[in-house]
């Protein structure tokens, strides 16, 4: 009962990091039509970047976080300014093959700035209420540290706010208005360029936190994003892409399946388990469970 | 290849020929100019005959690729997988059955061509992104499990230990100048078949297809059964890579097969310019050497090991940027 307790708990948290990604995915695939590879990437680069800022800078934890997530949507401005704003009349493969180079490329430069060794964020820089001993006793001898409380308080608090921000301000307007028509919500006087800017500074900064999330639970390593991107573009692609609720429940159903799947079949399948979901998600129900609601996408 | 005997082939191909030669000519200079004390550090012979040999391999699975994504106008990025296919047919078969390469090569091949049909099946109506997708998922699932299921592979890892070489009549083949001759030989009968088919009615259903499918469907190809012809012969080839390489390798393992692999592989077709065979050869010559150039420890340092395909995804992006056609095509 306890492990079944705890796993429900590990499903939740990993399901919120991955919600947080997801976002990052689908955001970007409503308005431009291109799977971004490279976010998996900036969810690394968010990782590193706040490690880097506790470890080398000595910046404390909670100005370190939004500050990688600042850097990261600028990371994510530059990619689109370099790489995908070129391309963005020519063909859809084209663009894809683009995001592939530059998953690699930005896969490999981590690689090379901070070596494949996996690292942590060491004890003595964290808060205390995040180390893993500091935890609330649940009945049945399950227990549930803060840190996964914060993560998960966290998450659902980032995806109200960017929820809101879509349908209640007037630059999430214009995303929506992008999303339906790029070349209609041009006309209108919408600067498609700059609106498409922002969501990848959105997205990106999501990403960032959700890096800062497993820094704190797992290790950070180069490959980080590349697996836990793909698990998240699963999540995605199950809320039916382009949708951003959807996108929100994929990833608390991706990361419940993923834990429930390590736990009671084998640990060595953990990602094989998203990729069979999205596999059959594409080849059964390409709108994903929750469809692509026009006018409701952004 | 409407050239034929002019002396410039026939150069050409003596050089192909005696490569292997002029290979281990170098061996010999180096050990004649130490006798002078002098050292050029030049790389033994036998090492560049095996890039050579594995730059050919190269070649052969970038036609394969090149049939799906240059003709049909598919991105696939799953393609490492029939690579994986073929190599753990062969190599199972032959060290732990103990059966012929003569008999695991072709078996390899059609096993591949199998699991081309079986994953063309449920993606024939997908498109662009989704396809690529579940073609990658595809290949992930298979480096999943070949890591994970011991009672199959046998050893951690996905290994196969002492895949032995191929034989005829008591005659072991397991010199680095008689894979050459092997891959050269497999290589001129991809590119033959490839050339015929592209040049052949199905070549032309298939260039319909990728550029529209619609209208080649209005014009009466079969739109479905191209396809999965066209997944079926590149399967097939991937197949046969990965037939020849269980032993050229002597031991597979997981690792050979990762998900990179793939994007290398595409980065020769899109390097070359999709859709064409020699562009996919000339990709895969100019990648798969400066691959084995660039491996940590000969010109880059060790701590910069992942720089490798830090260059590829760079290469990649400028491509697509300045000449979406690759180098050998003039416009995409």
């Amino acid at each position: 009962m306890a492990q079944f307790l705890e796993q429900i708990i590990n499903g939740l948290v990993l399901g919120g990091i991955y919600a947080l990604i997801a976002v990052g995915y689908t955001m970007v695939y409503g308005i431009i039509q291109l799977i971004n590879f490279a976010h998996g990437e900036i969810f690394m680069f968010g990782a590193y970047i706040a490690l880097m800022l506790v470890t080398v800078f000595g910046i404390p934890f909670w100005v370190a976080l939004p500050l990688s997530m600042v850097l990261c949507g600028m990371l994510g401005m530059l990619m689109d300014l370099v790489a995908y704003r070129p391309l963005r009349n020519a063909p859809r493969l084209s663009a894809l093959i683009t995001a592939i180079g530059m998953s690699l490329a930005l896969q490999n430069l981590a690689r090379m700035i901070w070596s494949a060794r996996p690292r942590q964020f060491p004890a003595e820089v964290l808060p205390t209420i995040f180390l893993s001993q500091n935890a609330i006793s649940l009945p049945g001898g399950a227990s549930l540290p803060y840190r996964d409380v914060f993560i998960i308080l966290l998450a659902l608090i980032l995806m109200v706010a960017l929820n809101r921000l879509i349908y209640l301000t007037k630059i999430g307007k214009a995303m929506r208005a992008c999303a339906q028509n790029p070349v209609a919500a041009n006309l209108m006087g919408i600067k498609t360029n700059r609106v498409i800017a922002i969501t990848f500074i959105i997205g990106s900064a999501l990403g960032a936190v959700a890096g800062v999330m497993v820094g704190l639970r797992e290790v950070v390593t180069p490959t980080m994003g590349y697996y836990k991107g793909v698990a998240a573009f699963a999540a995605a692609v199950l809320g039916g892409i382009g949708n951003i609720t959807g996108a929100m429940l994929g990833g608390i159903i991706i990361g419940l399946a993923e834990v429930f799947g390590a736990g009671y079949i084998s640990s060595g399948y953990r990602l094989a388990i998203a990729y069979i979901i999205m596999i059959a998600v594409i080849v059964i129900r390409p709108s994903g469970l929750f469809g692509r609601s026009t006018g409701h996408r952004a | 290849m409407k050239d034929r005997l002019t002396p410039k082939n026939i150069i050409f191909a003596l050089f192909v020929c005696f490569l292997p030669l002029l290979m281990y000519g170098i061996d010999a200079i180096a050990l004649f100019l130490s006798h002078q004390d002098i050292y050029l550090g030049l790389p033994s012979g036998d090492y560049m005959l095996r890039i050579i040999v594995r730059a050919y391999l190269y070649m052969l699975l970038a036609i394969g690729l090149n049939i799906v994504c240059g003709f049909t106008g598919l991105l696939d990025l799953g393609y490492v997988g029939f690579y994986l296919i073929g190599g753990y047919t062969a190599g199972l078969l032959m060290a732990r059955l103990g059966v012929s390469y003569w008999i695991a090569l072709p078996l390899a091949v059609l096993n591949g061509a199998l699991w081309g049909l079986l994953r063309g099946a449920p993606t024939l109506r997908l498109t662009g992104d989704y396809f690529a997708i579940v073609t990658f998922g595809f290949a992930e699932l298979l480096f999943r499990i070949v890591k994970n299921e011991q009672w199959l592979i046998g050893g951690p890892n996905g290994l196969v230990r002492d895949i032995p070489p191929p034989a005829i009549f008591g005659m072991v083949f397991n010199q680095n100048w008689h894979n050459y001759y092997h891959i050269l030989i497999l290589l001129t009968l991809v590119v033959f078949i490839a050339y015929r088919l592209q040049h052949s009615r199905v070549g032309r259903a298939w260039v319909a297809i990728r550029e529209d499918e619609q209208a080649a469907e209005s014009m009466g190809i079969d739109v479905s059964r191209y396809k999965a012809l066209a997944f079926a012969v590149s399967a097939a080839i991937g197949g046969l890579g990965g037939g020849f390489v269980a032993q050229f390798q002597v031991n597979i393992s997981a690792p050979f097969f990762e998900f990179w692999e793939s994007i290398l592989i595409l980065c020769m077709v899109v390097l070359g310019g999709m859709g064409s065979i020699r562009g996919a050869m000339i990709g895969a010559a100019i990648l798969g050497s400066l691959g084995e150039v660039l491996r940590p420890g000969f010109i880059i340092p060790y701590q910069f090991g992942g720089s490798r395909y830090l260059i590829f995804g760079i290469i990649l992006i400028l491509l697509m940027r300045f000449r979406p056609g690759g180098l050998t095509l003039k416009k995409a």
